[in-house]
């Protein structure tokens, strides 16, 4: 059941214009055609002679053809002034169309982070066999003043032209099987996170 | 992106209408000029006459129901709603894998720099 809302006085003035536009236009394509189909009946010469009575019939229907087109213009116009207060007031499909781009962009996010967590899975286990790797290798060596690894990674960036930067001191824990499991639990800890890895 | 599917039906609708019109004029002319010749075709002008006629009932009543739609729809009251946040939540999760990305980046190629040296 639609109830009739009081529409404001602009909004109901332009759709009664719309349909008077409507109403107009048909009714002058239907008419001027009718009346040109009419014209082109062939009668007999009355006061008026045949060539005179030819051109003022090619006068006429030349203006009712121009008079077709206008009216078919003029309703091309009033569709595209209909599109359009229907881009801007159709509320159902505008909820609609909100809607329906909120579920795109909540899809795409959610692929992204549920991306992301594999991902992190992925590398926590690479960086695991990285660091025992790195922790197990001969340049590894443990002093009073070792930094953490992630400490020693940014020493690279830093001191580029220190020597002791590319053998940078390493971990200082005691038990070298704990380094791995120590960077990897903070790794986990940040569960899709931006940071980087952070010891204590 | 060309997804929305009630607005879009109803856009076509008049896109359709549009192309109509066009198919009125063009059957008027088509009509006016089979008139003009002296040996006319009774049946293409019988058809190009109804069909003139019959497009030109269509369009009046598709109009008609367009405008009838609107003034039930229609409220005079702007449209608030947005799709902002979604976006932004979207955009931040595009910068963490784009910020993923940078760094698994440099990780590969430290790795790279400690095999060559």
């Amino acid at each position: 059941m639609a109830q009739q809302r009081a529409l404001p006085q602009s909004k109901e003035t332009l759709l009664q214009s719309y349909n008077k536009r409507l109403k107009d236009d048909i009714k002058s394509i239907m008419d001027n055609f009718t009346e040109i189909i009419k014209t082109a009946k062939i009668e007999d010469e009355t006061q008026v002679s045949r060539a005179t009575q030819g051109e003022q019939d090619n006068y006429e229907m030349h203006v009712r053809a121009a008079n077709i087109v206008r009216a078919g213009e003029s309703l091309m116009k009033l569709v595209s002034d209909l599109k359009q207060f229907l881009i801007l007031n159709d509320f159902p499909s505008v909820n609609e169309a909100i809607d329906q781009r909120n579920q795109q962009l909540r899809a795409l996010q959610e692929e992204c982070d549920r991306k992301l967590i594999g991902l992190r899975d992925e590398v926590s286990i690479d960086l695991y066999e990285l660091e025992e790797e790195y922790y197990s290798s001969s340049s590894s060596l443990c002093e009073a003043n070792d930094l953490p690894l992630c400490e020693a990674y940014w020493r690279l960036d830093l001191d580029t032209d220190s020597t002791d930067g590319l053998s940078a001191p390493l971990l200082a824990s005691p038990e070298p099987s704990a380094g791995p499991l120590q960077a990897a639990a903070p790794a986990h800890s940040h569960a899709g996170g931006p940071g980087p890895t952070e010891h204590a | 992106m060309a997804t929305y599917s009630l607005a879009n039906e109803r856009l076509r609708a008049l896109e359709d209408i549009e192309r109509e019109i066009g198919a009125i004029l063009q059957n008027a002319g088509t009509v006016i000029l089979e008139l003009s010749k002296e040996k006319t075709n009774e049946r293409l002008l019988d058809r190009q006459a109804a069909a003139f006629t019959a497009s030109v009932q269509h369009v009046e009543a598709e109009l008609s129901s367009q405008i009838r739609y609107l003034t039930q729809v229609a409220t005079g009251q702007p449209h608030e709603g947005s799709s902002y946040s979604s976006r932004k939540d979207c955009q931040m999760a595009l910068k963490r894998v784009d910020y993923a990305r940078l760094k698994l980046s440099d990780v590969a190629r430290t790795c790279e720099q400690m095999l060559e040296n």
